[in-house]
C-alpha cells in the first residue's frame, strides 16, 4: 500500500508515510509528531485525524496509559475572532 | 455573563432530551444547547426495523423527548456550539459558546459520538464522506447523495445505514472492506470481520449468515467459510457484503468516479493481478464511532482508556457523576451504545443532578437506584450491542473509580 498517496491530515495535508517516518526516525511521542509534521494543526482543530493520529502513536504505558494521547484546547470548535470576543 | 441556569446539558440527543427533562420536572432551572439546527442528536437519521416488526423510528422518538423537556419547562436553543468549559473559583462552571457565556453550578455533557475514518488514497476526493454524513443528508436533510455508491468498512452500523439508504432507493453497488495499512487494523482482516458481524448475526436478515451464524462459532468452520466465501458476496438487503474484497484506492479526475478494488485472501492481503474498479459516484467510509469528549478534557476530567466502550471516556460513576464536582455526563460520552441506552442514563444524570441540587421535587435515592437498574435492563435488552463486553467494562469502570 502507497502510504506516501494516503493523505492523513487533510488541512495540513501531512501524508500516513510522513508521520510513520517521524515517529520511526524521532521515536517520538504523540504531541512531538503533531509539532513536527503539523498533523492535527489545522483549521478544524485535528477533529478529522485525531483519533488517526492516535491510533499510530507509540502506547503510553504505566500511569500515563489512561490519558489523552493529545492534549485538547479551547475553543473546541472554529470560531470567529468577533464571536470569541463577545463571550468573554 | 448570564447566571439564570441550575443545570446546562451540552447536547439534545437521547441522553441529554432524556435528561433535562428529568432534571426540569424535578424542579431545575434547565438551559439545553445542541449546535445542530434541529434537535434530537443522532436519533434524526434512526430507522430500523425491530425483531418484533416494529419500527423504530428515531424522528419520532426525538420528537416525544423534545415534548417532554419543552412540558417540563427546559429552555431550548439550537445552533450554539459551546467551544470552551472552565471550573470557576465558587463552585460553579462557566461555559463559552458562540452565543455568549454562562455560569451554572451544573453541568451534564451528552456531547454523543463522532466518526472515526479508514483514509486510504483519494479518500480527499469530493463525494467521498462517512456513512453517518450519508444517513444525515438521506434522512434529516433529504438529499440524494448520489446515484451509485461504495461502502467502505463493515460493522453493524454501516449496515443499518445501508437499510436507510436502500429504503430511500439508492443504488449500492458493493460493500468492501477497508486497505490493509498501519491505520485499518482489524477492520481490514476478513475473519476478524465475519466475527463482529456474526455477533449481529440474529439481525441479518440473509438467511446464511442468520443459520450459519451457529455454525460458524466453530473456527475450523470459519476458516472454511472464509475459503470458500463468493468473490461476488452474499447479497444482504440486496447489497453484495464483499468480505474477500477491499478497497485500494478511489479515483476519479475532480470528484469520485470510482473504487479500485482487489480480491483478498482470508487473511486479508490482495491478490496481485484481481483489480479492477467499480463505478461509483459517492463514496460512504464506515470506521466506527468514538465517545466526544472534548469538552471534559478541557474541563480537566481524568479518563479511562477502555477499548469496549469506544476508546478515552471520562471516569465517571453509575448515577453518571465525573471526579469533578457538578459536572456529569451521559450518553455516548461515556462509551458508545444504543440510542435507547443513552436515553436512561440520561434519566439518571437528570435525576442524579436534582438530588444533588437538592431541587424543589428532588427524587429519592431510590428512583435514582431504579433508574440505573434501567440503563442495565435496557443495556441487556438492546437490539444493537456495539460490543459484547460493554456490561462488564462498565461494571469494571464504575466499581473501580467510584464505591
Amino acid at each position: 500500500m502507497k502510504e506516501t498517496s494516503i493523505i492523513v491530515c487533510r488541512c495540513e495535508e501531512v501524508t500516513l508515510e510522513q508521520i510513520r517516518e517521524a515517529i520511526r526516525q524521532h521515536g517520538c511521542s504523540a504531541r512531538e509528531t503533531k509539532l513536527r509534521t503539523r498533523a492535527g494543526m489545522g483549521i478544524c482543530g485535528g477533529r478529522t485525524c485525531r483519533p488517526l493520529l492516535e491510533r499510530l502513536m507509540v502506547p503510553l504505558e504505566g500511569d500515563h496509559a489512561s490519558e489523552l494521547p493529545l492534549k485538547i484546547q479551547p475553543p473546541v470548535r472554529p470560531v470567529s475572532f468577533a464571536q470569541w470576543g463577545r463571550s468573554l | 455573563m448570564n447566571a439564570i441556569y441550575d443545570l446546562i446539558v451540552v447536547g439534545a440527543g437521547p441522553a441529554g432530551l432524556a435528561a433535562a427533562g428529568s432534571a426540569a420536572q424535578a424542579g431545575l432551572k434547565v438551559l439545553l444547547l445542541d449546535e445542530f439546527m434541529k434537535l434530537g442528536g443522532r436519533l434524526l437519521g434512526q430507522l430500523h426495523q425491530e425483531p418484533g416488526g416494529a419500527w423504530w423510528n428515531g424522528i419520532r422518538e426525538a420528537e416525544l423527548l423534545v415534548l417532554g423537556a419543552q412540558e417540563a419547562g427546559a429552555d431550548i436553543a439550537t445552533g450554539v456550539s459551546v467551544t470552551g468549559l472552565e471550573r470557576t473559583d465558587n463552585n460553579g462552571w462557566t461555559l463559552w459558546t458562540t452565543q455568549g457565556c454562562y455560569r451554572t453550578p451544573f453541568v451534564l455533557l451528552a456531547t454523543g459520538a463522532a466518526e472515526s475514518a479508514n483514509p486510504l488514497p483519494g479518500w480527499t476526493l469530493p463525494g467521498v464522506m462517512s456513512i453517518g454524513a450519508a444517513q444525515v443528508m438521506t434522512n434529516v436533510q433529504r438529499v440524494r447523495v448520489g446515484n451509485r455508491g461504495v461502502v467502505i468498512g463493515m460493522s453493524v452500523l454501516a449496515m443499518a445505514i445501508m437499510s436507510e439508504l436502500r429504503l430511500a432507493g439508492i443504488e449500492l453497488a458493493a460493500i468492501v472492506l477497508p486497505p490493509g495499512n498501519a491505520l485499518s487494523g482489524k477492520d481490514s482482516n476478513p475473519e476478524a470481520v465475519l466475527d463482529s458481524l456474526l455477533r449481529f448475526a440474529n439481525l441479518a436478515p440473509n438467511a446464511m449468515l442468520k443459520y450459519g451464524a451457529k455454525f460458524l462459532q466453530n473456527s475450523m468452520l470459519r476458516n472454511l467459510a472464509l475459503n470458500l466465501y463468493p468473490k461476488q458476496g452474499i447479497r444482504m438487503l440486496d447489497v453484495p457484503l464483499q468480505l474477500r474484497r477491499c478497497a485500494i484506492e478511489i479515483v476519479g479526475r475532480d470528484a469520485v468516479e470510482g473504487v479500485l478494488v482487489a480480491d483478498i485472501t482470508p487473511r486479508g492481503e490482495p491478490i496481485a493481478g484481481s483489480e479492477r474498479v467499480v463505478e461509483a459516484d459517492f463514496v460512504c467510509i464506515a470506521g466506527g464511532l468514538y465517545p466526544l469528549v472534548e469538552l471534559a478534557a478541557v474541563a480537566g476530567c481524568p479518563f479511562r482508556y477502555v477499548p469496549e466502550l469506544g476508546g478515552h471516556v471520562p471516569v465517571h460513576g453509575e448515577n453518571m457523576q465525573t471526579l469533578l464536582p457538578g459536572l456529569y455526563v451521559a450518553g455516548n460520552i461515556t462509551g458508545v451504545e444504543s440510542a435507547k441506552v443513552a436515553i436512561a442514563q440520561g434519566r439518571v444524570a437528570g435525576l442524579s443532578i436534582a438530588f444533588s441540587a437538592a431541587a424543589e421535587k428532588a427524587p429519592g435515592e431510590a428512583e435514582i437506584k431504579d433508574a440505573m437498574e434501567q440503563v442495565k435492563l435496557t443495556r441487556h435488552e438492546a437490539l444493537i450491542q456495539f460490543h459484547p463486553d460493554i456490561a462488564r467494562s462498565r461494571a469494571k469502570l464504575y466499581q473501580i473509580e467510584i464505591v
